[in-house]
């Protein structure tokens, strides 16, 4: 970190005073962390109002939901659940090592015990893509079967919360880029590039626990 | 951090009776009001529990303790950006985005190529140039 600063030409920072010693260990929360969790439980909001407007939708026209509930294709939309779960567990195991200042693998290719962050990062990011391409198909499957945005209620409210839901998945696979080429950029990965690796990890964990929901609501509820 | 913690721990729980009184008032018909209460609830617990382990992880901080001094408090509080044009160039970006929406799909796709440069200009502001370490 103080590498870091004395490379900032303008970033100033506040002194110690001189006759106490530095604390030796960092004993106040990270503000961005912090941040994070505020925004995302805004983000848990907006969620809410698209879980209201699905319910809504529902309470409204019951047998419009029976009939086209039927279409959707469960053991499809379990296995890219389980490919997107799976995917929390890969970016936490890039935290672990972000956390330890491991960006790259110290091993082989194929020794997952040596993997770095951004190997973890990578494999997140090809799980995430998967389970979008997967969304892509069924959205294109429901098209054949005449499930769109603006054929009936049902649609719309299947459209909108697994499309903004999508979309959110999207934003992540970004972020996930744009942290893996921060890390690449670094020649010291210190505590800059640890948060915002960890803070994304944070945004990952929560749309997947969203998607979680979602899942139980259009798949198993019905 | 055990007040910050509490503050928003005791309001969570305080929306699930209330959720689950106004669900039993409109007799579960009326999704919208019972789901945002209890998602209100939710939204309190998530900072609270987040506050409530991040306290017990770094200890009582200096604004924590009756017998603390100015001076501990002092220190890394965290990395800042004095200024920066990059969040200028966003903004233009989705100004001209929202309105190529309005006036013309070729604007969009103009305010879709400067949000890329603003979006990776603004992230490796602080790891490249002066500021690559």
């Amino acid at each position: 970190m103080l590498a870091f600063y004395r490379h900032n030409v303008y970033v100033t920072t506040a002194t110690h005073a001189p006759s106490t010693p530095a604390h030796p260990t960092l004993n106040r929360p990270n503000l961005v962390s912090v941040g994070t969790v505020v925004w995302l439980s805004s983000e848990l909001m907006f969620f809410a109002g698209l879980f209201a407007m699905y319910f809504t939708l529902r309470s409204t026209a019951g047998g419009l939901w029976a009939e086209e509930t039927a279409k959707l294709n469960f053991p499809f939309a379990l296995v890219n659940t389980l490919i997107l779960v799976s995917s929390s567990f890969s970016c936490q195991m890039g935290v672990f090592n972000a956390e330890n200042l491991r960006p790259r693998r110290t091993g082989r290719l194929f020794q997952f015990s040596k993997w770095g962050m951004t190997e973890w990062f990578l494999l997140t990011f090809v799980l995430g893509a998967i389970f979008v391409a997967g969304q892509s198909t069924e959205y294109a499957m429901l098209t054949s079967e005449h499930i769109t945005l603006n054929s009936n209620p049902y649609g719309s409210a299947f459209y909108i919360t697994t499309g903004f839901h999508g979309l959110h998945v999207i934003g992540g696979l970004i972020a996930f880029l744009l942290i893996i080429g921060r890390a690449y950029a670094a020649k010291k990965f210190g505590h800059f590039e640890a948060t915002s690796a960890i803070v994304t990890s944070y945004y990952w964990h929560f749309v997947d626990v969203v998607w979680i929901g979602l899942f139980l609501v259009i798949y198993v509820l019905k | 951090m055990k007040v910050e913690a509490w503050v928003f721990l005791l309001v969570g729980v305080f929306f699930i009776p209330v959720a689950t009184v106004y669900g039993f008032m409109v007799a579960w018909m009326e999704p919208v009001g019972f789901l945002a209460l209890y998602l209100v609830s939710a939204l309190c617990l998530m900072i609270g529990v987040y506050l409530y382990y991040t306290g017990n992880r770094i200890g009582p901080r200096p604004e924590d303790r009756v017998d603390a001094e100015v001076h501990e408090g002092s220190g890394e509080q965290g990395h800042f950006s004095p200024w920066s044009w990059w969040p200028l160039v966003l903004a233009l970006a989705c100004a001209a985005g929202f309105l190529g929406l309005a006036a013309g799909w070729w604007i969009f796709l103009v305010g879709a190529g400067l949000a890329v440069i603003g979006l990776i200009g603004w992230v490796y502001e602080y790891s490249r140039g002066d500021h690559a370490h």
